[in-house]
C-alpha cells in the first residue's frame, strides 16, 4: 500500500480510473518483475558496466593513465603474451589459486565437521574460527608481513626454538618457493573461515535422519561423511569454490604487500602485474589487458558451474 | 518470541540508519560556504617533523594569500594509485609532490612552471642539473624540483672499529671489507628485491663501473656488455661472502631496520635510520655514521631520488599554486624545511645548499658533496617515462637476483636487455 | 555401565574434537595474539633482536594506541567507516531484495540471463576499475566526500547480495505467497509483509557480509577520498602511519585491532544469524 500510491504520484497519474488501471498494470507479473530489478540494473549500468566497457577498450587501444591512445587491436594482448614476466604470472596464478582453493576446501570442510560438533564454547570457537576473515586485509597482511620479516621472523624464531628449523631458517619472501607457500599461508589464513562457515551452514542443515539411517545401515564415520555428508554438500561447496576461485584469482592486496611480485616476480598474479604496469609503469591498456587476460576463461567456468547449481 | 526479536532488530537497525542520514545531512552543510582553496597532495615523509613544518608553512601562506592551503599526506607506495586516479578524472588536487618521471608521464597534463623554475633559478644561484633535468620535458618546464635525497653509504662505527677496518672508498673495498665484516656476524645489506632502494644502489654501483642501462639516445638498450657483467660478479661476491640471503626479501625498511637492529654493519640508503635513532632515542644512534657513496673504475656516481611539485593543468588555483611554490622557496622557509627534515631534504637549487646545518653535525657534512656525482635514472640518457618504467618493473633487481641464484651472468642480462627493450618500446606518445 | 560406557564415548569424542580445532585455532588466532602483542610493545623491545616475540617483557604500554587517538584522527576514520559501512550495506540490502525477489519468484522473459549478468559483475577485475570508476564519482560531483564510497561501494555488495537472497526467497513455500494475493494485498505488500520477514534470517546474513566487505575496502577509499577527515579506518591507518622507510609498527598493529572490534562484536553476536542465514542461501542458491 505504503510503496503503490508512491509510485504513481512520481509517474503523475492522478485520475481515479487511470489510478486502479495503472495498479492492475503494475501488478502484471513481468510488469512488476521487471521493475523490481530496474534499481539494481541502473547501478550496475552505471558503476559497473561502465567501467568495464571502458577497460575492455583500454585494453584495446594504447591507452596511457589519463591519455586517451588509438585503437590498436589485439596489439596489447600480443605484447603481454611475448614478455616472459607475464608468462611466468600466468603460471603463478595456477599454482597458487590451485593449491590455495585445494588447502582452504580440505581444511575448510574437515574445519566445519569439527564445528558441527557438541562442544563447549560453541559460540566462542566459531567467533574464534571467523576472525581472519573479519579484520581489514589491508591491516592483517601487514602484521603477517611483520611475522614474516627477514630479521624478525616469528615464525622462525620459534620452529628455531622448538628445534625444527635449524638457524637462521628460511628467508620466507626472498626465496621463490618459500614466498610462494608465505602468500598461499596468508591467502588459506584469510579465506578458511568462509569455507568452513559456509560449509558449517550446509551441514547444519542436513537432516539428522539421514545419519540415522546410514549408521543403522552400519556405515563407519568415514563411510557416512563419503557417501552421506559429502554428496549433500556438493552443492554448497560448488557455490563457495565459485566465489572463492574468482577472489583468489584476483587477489591483490596479499601480494602486494608481502613481496610486490618478488622474488623475481615468482609470486606476480594478475592483478599485481597488471597494476604495476598499468598503473606505476601508465600503460593503462597493457595492465587492462592483464587483468581481462581470463576474463574469456573465467566467464566459461562461471556459466558451467551456475548451470551446474541451477540444476542441483 | 525469537521472531518479535527479528523484527525488533530490524525496526532498531532502519531506525539507526534514519539516524546516520540525518547526522550525515547536518555535517554535511558547512562544507559549501567557504573561501578559496589550495589542495596540495603530499606523501608522508620518512621524517616526519618534515610535514609538521610544511603544514605550518602552509597555513602561513594561506594566511598571507587570505585563502586555505590544505596538505593531504599518504604513504608513499599510494601515491601512483591516487595520482592516476587523479589524472584519468581530471580532478583531485591542485598540485602534488612529484617523483620519478611523473612530470613526464603526465607531461600534457602539467601546467607550465617556467616562469616559477626560472626566477626560482636566478635568485639561487640555479639549479643542479641532475635535478632540473627531471622536471624538463620537451613542451616545458612540467614540475619544480623540490628536494632531493641523498644516497650516502650508512655504517655502524662500531663493527667496523671491532674489525679494525676503515671506511671503503671504492665498491670493491666494500666486498673486502664485507667479507671480514660478515664473518664478525655483521653483514653489509644491499636490497635485491622489488624495491626502490634495490634500484638507487644499481644505479650507482653500475655507473661506478662505467656500466649504462639505455644508450644516450634513450631508446637503445645497452645493459648487455661487459661492464655490467663485472657489475653483476660484483653483486654475486657480495650476496655471497658479504651479505645474507634476507637482502632478496627486503623492502625500503628493511635495510634500516637491519642497521637499527645492530646486525648490519653497513648499508647504502639516506640518512633516515639515523634520524629515526635519534627521534626515538635509540643509543644506536652514536654508532651510526655517514660517508660518501663508494667510487668505482669510472669515478663516483649516485642516483638520489629527486623529488618536484607538480600543478595539474585541470586545477582552477594553477597561479596560487605558484604563488605557493614561491612561498615555500623563500629562503627562511626552505631553511626552516631542511632544519625540520634533520638534514634529510637536499635543496636542488645552489645557494640554498648553502646550510649551516650540513657544516654543524660531522655526520652530515659530507652529504652536500653527493650532488656532485648525481645523475638522474637513465643517464647519459634523459629522462623520461619509459626509463622510469625500467624501475617500475624491477628489471635490473631482478637481473641481479636472477644471477645470483645461480642463472649465469650473461643470460641474465640477455634477460635484461630484452625487458629493457620492451620498456622504451611501449613509449607514451604526447600529442 | 551402559551409562559409564556412553560418557567414556562422550569424553573421548569430546577429546578428538578439541584436539584437532587446536591447531585450527591457534592457525586462525596467533596473527591477531601477535597483532595484539605488538601493539603493546614498546618499540625498543619490538626492535631488540634478543627478545622474545611472543610477549612483553618490558611492561605493557599503551604509548601506541594513545598516538593513534592523539596524533592521527582515527576515531573520525571510525566514524566514517561506520556510517559508509551502514548506509552503503541497507541501500544495497534494499537493491538487493528487490532484485533477489524478482529473479527468484518472478517469471518474466530473461530472467535466467538477469541472474548470470548480475554474478558475472564480479568477474571484472578490480584492480584497475578504479580509474574509469574515478571518472564517474567525478562526473557525479561527489569525489572526496564519503558519499563517493557510500554510491560506489554497492557495485560490489549488490550482486553478491542478490544471488544470496535469491536462494533465500526461494525456501519460502509459494503457497504462502498466493494466499496473500488471493487475499487481495497487492505484489508489494506481499512482499514486505510476508515474504521478507520469513527471509530474516537471510538479510541479517547478507547484511553482515556486506558490513564486512565495506569495513575491509581498500583501493577505492584510498583513490576516491582525499581529505583525512573524510578517510575510512583502514585508509586512515595505512595512510598515516606508514612513512616510507619508517614503520609505525605498533600504532599500525593498534589500529588493525581496535579497526576489528566493531566487526568481531557484530559478528559474535549476530553468528547464529549468519549460519543459518548462509544455510539456505547457499543450499538452494
Amino acid at each position: 500500500m505504503a510503496v503503490g500510491p508512491r509510485a504513481l504520484e512520481v509517474t503523475g497519474l492522478h485520475v481515479p480510473g487511470r489510478l486502479a488501471r495503472a495498479r492492475e498494470w503494475w501488478e502484471q507479473e513481468h510488469v512488476f518483475g521487471y521493475g523490481l530489478i530496474v534499481p539494481a540494473l541502473l547501478l550496475l549500468t552505471c558503476l559497473v558496466a561502465y567501467p568495464f566497457g571502458m577497460a575492455i577498450y583500454f585494453s584495446l587501444s594504447d591507452y596511457w593513465v589519463g591519455s586517451p591512445g588509438g585503437f590498436v587491436g589485439l596489439a596489447n594482448y600480443r605484447d603481454i603474451l611475448a614478455n616472459d614476466v607475464f608468462r611466468q604470472t600466468i603460471q603463478n596464478s595456477f599454482v597458487f589459486t590451485g593449491i590455495a582453493l585445494t588447502l582452504k576446501t580440505v581444511l575448510g570442510v574437515w574445519l566445519a565437521l569439527l564445528l558441527a560438533r557438541d562442544m563447549r564454547f560453541k559460540r566462542l570457537i566459531r567467533g574464534a574460527v571467523l576472525l581472519p576473515w573479519v579484520i581489514p586485509t589491508a591491516l592483517s597482511t601487514l602484521g603477517w608481513w611483520w611475522m614474516f620479516d627477514s630479521l624478525y621472523s616469528v615464525v622462525n624464531w620459534t620452529a628455531i626454538r622448538l628445534g625444527i628449523l635449524s638457524p637462521p631458517g628460511p628467508n620466507w619472501l626472498g626465496q621463490s618457493a618459500y614466498a610462494m607457500a608465505a602468500v598461499i599461508t596468508v591467502n588459506v589464513w584469510r579465506g578458511l573461515p568462509f569455507f568452513a562457515i559456509t560449509v558449517l551452514a550446509g551441514l547444519v542443515s542436513i537432516p539428522r535422519e539421514f545419519h540415522e539411517a546410514a549408521e543403522v545401515d552400519g556405515a563407519g564415520p568415514w563411510g557416512r561423511f563419503w557417501h552421506v555428508t559429502l554428496p549433500l554438500l556438493r552443492p554448497v561447496l560448488a557455490v563457495v569454490i565459485l566465489f572463492s576461485t574468482i577472489f583468489t584469482f584476483s587477489d591483490f592486496n596479499i601480494v602486494y604487500v608481502l613481496t610486490r611480485g618478488g622474488p623475481v616476480n615468482m609470486t606476480h598474479l594478475f592483478a599485481t602485474l597488471a597494476y604495476q604496469i598499468g598503473l606505476n609503469g601508465g600503460n593503462l591498456g597493457q595492465g587492462a589487458a592483464i587483468s581481462l587476460f581470463l576474463f574469456p576463461l573465467l566467464g566459461a567456468v562461471v556459466f558451467l558451474q551456475l548451470r551446474y547449481i541451477r540444476k542441483e | 518470541m525469537r521472531a518479535t526479536s527479528r523484527r525488533e532488530f530490524l525496526r532498531a537497525a532502519s531506525g539507526a540508519t534514519a539516524g546516520v542520514a540525518s547526522w550525515l545531512a547536518l555535517g554535511k552543510a558547512p562544507a559549501f560556504a567557504q573561501k578559496r582553496e589550495l589542495t596540495f597532495l603530499s606523501w608522508n615523509h620518512f621524517v616526519p617533523v618534515s610535514d609538521d613544518e610544511l603544514r605550518r608553512q602552509a597555513e602561513a601562506f594561506g594566511k598571507l594569500a587570505s585563502c586555505e592551503v590544505r596538505v593531504d599526506t599518504i604513504a608513499h607506495l599510494q601515491m601512483p594509485a591516487k595520482i592516476a586516479a587523479e589524472a584519468q578524472s581530471q580532478s583531485g588536487h591542485d598540485m602534488y609532490r612529484t617523483a620519478g618521471a611523473d612530470a613526464f608521464l603526465y607531461e600534457h597534463l602539467h601546467a607550465n612552471v617556467d616562469d616559477v623554475v626560472e626566477k626560482l633559478g636566478k635568485q639561487y644561484g640555479g639549479w643542479y642539473p641532475f635535478s632540473a633535468e627531471m622536471a624538463k620535458t620537451k613542451s616545458g618546464w612540467k614540475a619544480v624540483p623540490w628536494f632531493w635525497i641523498s644516497f650516502p653509504a650508512t655504517y655502524n662505527m662500531a663493527h667496523f672499529k671491532k674489525a679494525g677496518l676503515e671506511t671503503p672508498k671504492t665498491w670493491d673495498e666494500l666486498l673486502k671489507s664485507g667479507r671480514i665484516l660478515k664473518r664478525q656476524g655483521n653483514p653489509v645489506g644491499i636490497a635485491i628485491s622489488h624495491c626502490a632502494d634495490a634500484h638507487s644502489t644499481f644505479w650507482s654501483v653500475a655507473w661506478s663501473y662505467g656500466a649504462k642501462v639505455i644508450e644516450a639516445d634513450g631508446k637503445t638498450p645497452a645493459i648487455n656488455s661487459d661492464r655490467t657483467a663485472q657489475v653483476i660478479e660484483w653483486y654475486k661476491e657480495l650476496y655471497r661472502d658479504a651479505m645474507e640471503p634476507e637482502v632478496l626479501s627486503w623492502d625500503d625498511a628493511s635495510n634500516n631496520r637491519c642497521i637499527l637492529a645492530g646486525k648490519c654493519s653497513w648499508i647504502h640508503n639516506p640518512i633516515s635510520p639515523y634520524n629515526a635513532a635519534l627521534a626515538n632515542k635509540m643509543p644506536i644512534a652514536d654508532e651510526i655514521n655517514h660517508h660518501n657513496s663508494p667510487a668505482g673504475p669510472a669515478g663516483t656516481h649516485s642516483a638520489p631520488p629527486i623529488l618536484g611539485l607538480g600543478v595539474w593543468k585541470f586545477s582552477k588555483n594553477v597561479e596560487l599554486a605558484k604563488e605557493f611554490i614561491q612561498f615555500l622557496f623563500r629562503k627562511e622557509n626552505f631553511d626552516a624545511w631542511i632544519v625540520a627534515s634533520n638534514a634529510f631534504n637536499h635543496p636542488p637549487l645552489k645557494n640554498l645548499a648553502d646550510h649551516p646545518i650540513w657544516a654543524r653535525n660531522p655526520k652530515f657534512a659530507m652529504l652536500p658533496k653527493e650532488a656532485e656525482f648525481a645523475h638522474p635514472r637513465g643517464w647519459p640518457a634523459k629522462p623520461s617515462d619509459a626509463v622510469q618504467r625500467i624501475d617500475d618493473n624491477y628489471i635490473l633487481a631482478d637481473m641481479v637476483a636472477k644471477a645470483v641464484n645461480g642463472m649465469p651472468t650473461k643470460r641474465a642480462m640477455e634477460w635484461a636487455e630484452q625487458q629493457v627493450a620492451l620498456a622504451l618500446k611501449g613509449q607514451l606518445k604526447v600529442g | 555401565m551402559a551409562g559409564a560406557r556412553d560418557r567414556e564415548v562422550t569424553i573421548r569424542s569430546a577429546t578428538f574434537t578439541y584436539a584437532n580445532l587446536v591447531p585450527f585455532l591457534a592457525f586462525a588466532l596467533f596473527p591477531f595474539y601477535f597483532m595484539l602483542i605488538t601493539s603493546l610493545k614498546s618499540n625498543a623491545e619490538l626492535y631488540n633482536l634478543k627478545s622474545i616475540p611472543f610477549l612483553v617483557q618490558t611492561g605493557v604500554i599503551a604509548d601506541h594506541y594513545q598516538y593513534l587517538f592523539q596524533r592521527t584522527e582515527f576515531l573520525t576514520w571510525m566514524k566514517n567507516s561506520l556510517i559508509i559501512s551502514v548506509v552503503a550495506t541497507s541501500a544495497s540490502l534494499a537493491i538487493a531484495i528487490l532484485a533477489g525477489y524478482s529473479l527468484a519468484r518472478l517469471r518474466y522473459r530473461g530472467v535466467a540471463s538477469f541472474g548470470t549478468a548480475v554474478f558475472v559483475t564480479y568477474l571484472v577485475p578490480p584492480t584497475l576499475l578504479f580509474l574509469p570508476l574515478s571518472q564517474v564519482v567525478v562526473w557525479l560531483g561527489i569525489s572526496d566526500t564519503i558519499w563517493a564510497l557510500i554510491v560506489t561501494y554497492p557495485t560490489f555488495l549488490v550482486p553478491f547480495c542478490t544471488w544470496l537472497l535469491m536462494g533465500y526467497f526461494r525456501t519460502v513455500p509459494r503457497e504462502v505467497e498466493e494466499c496473500a494475493l488471493v487475499d487481495g494485498a497487492s505484489r508489494m505488500q506481499t512482499l514486505i509483509r510476508i515474504v521478507l520477514p520469513m527471509a530474516v534470517p537471510g538479510i541479517v546474513c547478507a547484511a553482515l557480509f556486506s558490513f564486512t566487505l565495506c569495513w575491509n575496502e581498500f583501493i577505492y577509499a584510498l583513490t576516491f577520498v582525499s581529505q583525512s577527515a573524510n578517510k575510512t579506518a583502514v585508509v586512515g591507518v595505512t595512510a598515516d602511519l606508514i612513512r616510507g622507510d619508517i614503520y609505525y609498527w605498533g600504532s599500525l598493529m593498534a589500529g588493525a585491532v581496535l579497526a576489528s572490534v566493531p566487526i568481531v562484536a557484530v559478528y559474535v553476536f549476530f553468528l547464529d544469524y549468519y549460519v543459518s542465514g548462509l544455510t539456505a542461501g547457499a543450499v538452494k542458491g
